[in-house]
């Protein structure tokens, strides 16, 4: 009832509610092949036809046992396959590798693109290997490397069934373009040599369609098999919680005939396919959950992406139900994690199929437009669905750079004029400060704070540390103190810059000037380590030790900082003679990762003026970056050197005055020379009064 | 019988001059509630210091355009010019008596009467205070008010980070004027004396208006 209110009660935009109606009666005319679980945030939905699983070669997978395939499958009469997987979702950038594009969008051309598949970031310090390469030294991540480590979210499609060169793998004529083509190698971890991927072996893993549609999608599954480089088995893993198959006992996967019916189709109930729910979102994006008291931040070994870099939960259970983990000062906190997953708002609400007439947007603003009547066909979007989900901009995101604010911001359905009584100068604010500045008052969950890569510890990787947490973030006894949000500006849909709360991720690393780019991680473990092992400790060479060991001779964390010039130079020196990087630069990098979830409802928000407007604004708290940050090196933030580190305090502290100084904040802002002069000129009357008042005084003149 | 002396300021002026002090007054206590909104919260919220202060600012408006009027269509205006016969040598006499015959006990230099209430350093100040420092805190003071309801206008001129620092200045300046204004009313014959003037009318011993 509540799933069918939500459809009913949708009703700004006439024609989705025109849509949205005619889905709900469908609804009620035809049962659904399977109704949704107690507690499920599926989605109402159309009964979907029965789906034969098919093999590549159009078999179907009962009869042959071999991988499902989703281009068979989905795609054929049904679905545009190509069409869907030319997306973002699926191309994650691969189709964006364009310098004009990137330096139009101010991405610096060391990436190859500005979606996951091709930009560098801090989180990992990793980069994905330009095509075209001649030298083995300008080799990082590889496209096959890059499949089996971010695989497991990234859903296939484009990025794990076409080369660099736009050849589908295995296809005939299909070869790499040199020894070094990062479509066709990886980097031997061990030897550090550049070694062939053998794709017959590893095959092709397509479109995974189940891992969004399939309720109970198992990412765990998928990225078991993506990990080990068995790629052409990863979709059907997805499967594997569905019941649809099992794991055999060589480790492969059987098909489980119980889950068919006799004529050879999934049962509807073991499929279940649906518009994507919370819980098919979450699996990749952060925690989300219509009502959890057990927030499970990290799922299969990895940090949930968005909790991970913001801290931000999508829960509808209060804060107070929390039972895990443990969250300090819960008892006072009886709102939800998240405003809108309490009012049963789900991902695809805000972040819809652009071409969905249920949900899309139908305002044009070229044409000045709020409501433009056509609306897309309902057989053309289930046709050919646009996987461009609609999508927000905020920092540092310059993913899918050409799509940017086209979601269901908050004024496509507040009308923040109507509230707000208590605030002045509406209009301004609005303008000036984003919905999330005041809705997202703290963060009660923990998130990176910390990601250093220029010196690593004897695992080979980097020192990460978080903020919002005392303890392990593993350890369930940890209290969980949240953190307060630093504030950035960043610009709005109109192009105005607004503040808006972000988390701060701080990275140190090393920068190859000569190469203008990253200097890669495999050349830092180069220079500090003299042995690498693929398990076990790794051994620093004697001059890293000698010049950073305490007096036992160990390197602790307290240890593995740069906190002389010699050290810096030390590791300059070991870089250039035995990773061949001639130039190389330490560089501090501040990344904001601003947050548009966990928002909290007015009763929460922040109201007092003064949180802004006085000397102690917030707009300019300052927030602890890492405790162990290099002096003298160059600030990098959102690509551009600007100092936004103040090291004045106990520790190295965010300053933000550089980045708002286009904002005047009445009560906070101050003109030096205006307060210097007027209060001189105060003084002044006031000094000439009471020295000619003394005086006339003296003078019994008074 | 002898005629009872005019005063040497009407009721008009002396209710205009008490009402535009008051305005100024709260005006600079409500603008520094705003300047300072964590230290000075005697208004209550920073909102509430803003509705006051512009309800304020309206009025202080209205006074000061029923002044111009008073002034204009009354003749009084002459008041604030200065006599460019005399001006210099006028002045340095004014200037000359604060800084030195009013220690000595001199009289007042200038003899003031309905006709001619303004020595030469008032007609200075006042000239400045009049058309500049009133209409400049008027026009920022008003562009501000209007910024949600002519964003435009507001951002062309320079938005807030021209018209708030500008109008801070004036308030400090004001602020100035005000504690200079206080004191050189103690100037009189007795320290009450000028005082006494603007609220009764006369000083009562036939010297006024001297400060």
């Amino acid at each position: 009832m509540h799933e069918n209110h939500r459809v009913v009660s949708r009703g700004p935009w006439p024609a989705p509610l025109r849509a949205a109606t005619g889905l709900a009666l469908l609804l009620v005319a035809l049962p659904a092949q399977e109704p949704a679980g107690q507690g499920s945030s599926t989605p109402p939905r159309l009964a979907h036809p029965a789906v034969i699983l098919k093999d590549d070669a159009g078999r179907n997978v009962l009869e042959s046992g071999e991988p499902v395939s989703t281009r068979r499958t989905c795609g054929g009469d049904c679905h545009d396959y190509d069409f869907i997987a030319n997306s973002f979702h699926f191309q994650q950038g691969k189709a964006e590798m364009d310098p004009a594009l990137l330096a139009s969008h101010g991405v610096p051309a060391f990436n190859s693109s500005p979606g996951m598949f091709g930009k560098f970031s801090i989180i990992p310090n990793r980069q994905l290997t330009h095509s075209g390469i001649t030298d083995p030294s300008d080799a990082d991540m590889s496209q096959p490397e890059w499949l089996t480590k971010c695989g497991g979210c990234h859903t296939g499609g484009g990025i794990s069934e076409y080369d660099l060169r736009g050849q589908r793998f295995l296809a005939p004529g299909a070869a790499p373009a040199g020894a070094l083509d990062p479509s066709y190698t990886i980097r031997d971890r061990e030897k550090g040599q550049v070694v062939a991927w053998d794709w017959a072996k590893s095959g092709i893993a397509e479109a995974d369609c189940f891992l969004c549609h399939v309720p109970k999608a198992s990412r765990a599954a998928r990225k078991k098999e993506m990990g080990a480089g068995n790629f052409r088995w990863a979709n059907t893993a997805t499967l594997a919680e569905s019941g649809i198959v099992t794991v055999n006992a060589t480790g492969g996967f059987s098909y489980n005939r119980a889950a068919f019916t006799p004529e050879g189709s999934v049962k509807a109930g073991a499929l279940n396919l649906s518009d994507p729910a919370l819980e098919n979102c979450a699996m990749c994006h952060g925690f989300t959950a219509r009502n959890a008291t057990a927030i499970q931040a990290i799922q299969h070994a990895d940090i949930l992406r968005g909790t991970e870099k913001a801290g931000w939960i999508y829960n509808g259970a209060k804060i107070s139900d929390t039972l895990s983990p443990k969250i300090v000062g819960k008892e006072s906190m009886t709102y939800p994690w998240d405003a809108h997953a309490a009012k049963g708002l789900i991902c695809i609400d805000c972040h819809f199929s652009p071409n969905n007439p249920g949900r899309m947007l139908q305002e044009d603003p070229k044409k000045n437009l709020r409501y433009k009547p056509v609306a897309e066909d309902l057989a053309v979007y289930l046709k050919r669905p646009d996987h461009n989900f609609a999508r927000g901009n905020i920092p540092p995101e310059t993913v899918n750079v050409t799509r940017h604010n086209t979601m269901r911001a908050c004024g496509d359905c507040h009308d923040a004029e109507k509230g707000h009584a208590f605030l002045p100068y509406k209009s301004r604010h609005f303008q000036a400060l984003a919905c999330q500045t005041c809705h997202i008052p703290a963060v009660h969950f923990w998130a990176y704070r910390s990601d250093d890569w220029g010196f690593l510890m004897d695992t080979g990787t980097s020192r990460v540390t978080f903020r919002g947490i005392d303890g392990s973030i593993v350890d369930p006894e940890s209290d969980v103190t949240g953190y307060l949000p630093a504030y950035i500006p960043a610009p709005d849909k109109n192009n105005h810059m607004q503040i808006r709360p972000t988390n701060l991720i701080t990275g140190v690393y090393w920068f190859d000037r000569a190469k203008n780019r990253p200097v890669f991680t495999w050349q830092v473990q180069q220079a500090l380590f003299e042995q690498r092992p693929a398990e076990g400790e790794w051994k620093y060479r004697a001059g890293v030790v000698k010049a950073f060991a305490d007096k036992d001779g160990i390197i602790d964390i307290p240890q593995a900082v740069y906190d002389t010039p010699e050290k810096i130079a030390l590791v300059q020196g070991l870089l250039r003679q035995y990773s061949g990087v001639t130039d190389s630069e330490l560089r501090i990098e501040v990344a904001p990762w601003a947050m548009s979830h966990s928002i909290v409802g007015k009763g929460q928000a922040i109201r007092e003026c003064t949180a802004c407007h006085s000397s102690q604004s917030m707009l300019h708290r300052p927030m602890d970056l890492n405790t162990f940050l290099p002096k003298n090196v160059p600030v990098i933030y959102r690509g551009r050197k600007i100092d936004v580190v103040n090291f004045e305090g106990k520790e190295p502290a965010f300053d933000n005055r550089v980045l708002l100084q286009s904002f005047y904040i009445i009560g906070n802002s101050r003109s030096p020379w205006v307060e210097w002069f007027g209060w001189l000129s105060v003084a002044s009357a006031a000094l000439f009064s009471i020295l000619h008042g003394i005086l006339r005084l003296l003078k019994g003149r008074l | 019988m002898t005629p009872a002396a005019p005063p040497l300021y009407t009721l008009h002026e002396r209710i205009w001059h008490w009402l535009q002090a008051a305005l100024m007054g709260l005006l600079i206590v409500s603008g520094l509630a705003i300047h300072y909104p964590d230290r000075l919260r005697f208004l209550g919220s920073m909102a509430h210091a803003i509705t006051w202060h512009a309800w304020l600012g309206a009025f202080l408006i209205i006074n000061a355009f029923l002044g111009a009027f008073y002034h204009l269509t009354a003749e009084k205006y002459h008041h604030f010019l200065p006599r460019m016969d005399d001006f210099t040598g006028a002045a340095v006499r004014q200037a000359r008596f604060y800084l030195y015959g009013i220690f000595k006990g001199e009289r007042h230099p200038l003899e003031t009467d309905p006709r001619r209430k303004l020595n030469p350093l008032q007609k200075v100040t006042y000239l400045v205070l009049l058309n500049i420092l009133i209409p400049s805190q008027i026009v920022t003071g008003v562009l501000m008010w209007g910024a949600d309801r002519w964003p435009n206008v507001f951002d062309r001129v320079g938005g807030l980070w021209l018209l708030g620092p500008a109008h801070t200045l004036g308030t400090y300046l004001f602020l100035a004027f005000l504690i200079g204004h206080l004191y050189l009313a103690t100037t009189g014959p007795t320290p009450g004396a000028l005082l006494r003037a603007m609220v009764t009318g006369s000083s009562g011993n036939g010297q006024a208006g001297a400060e």
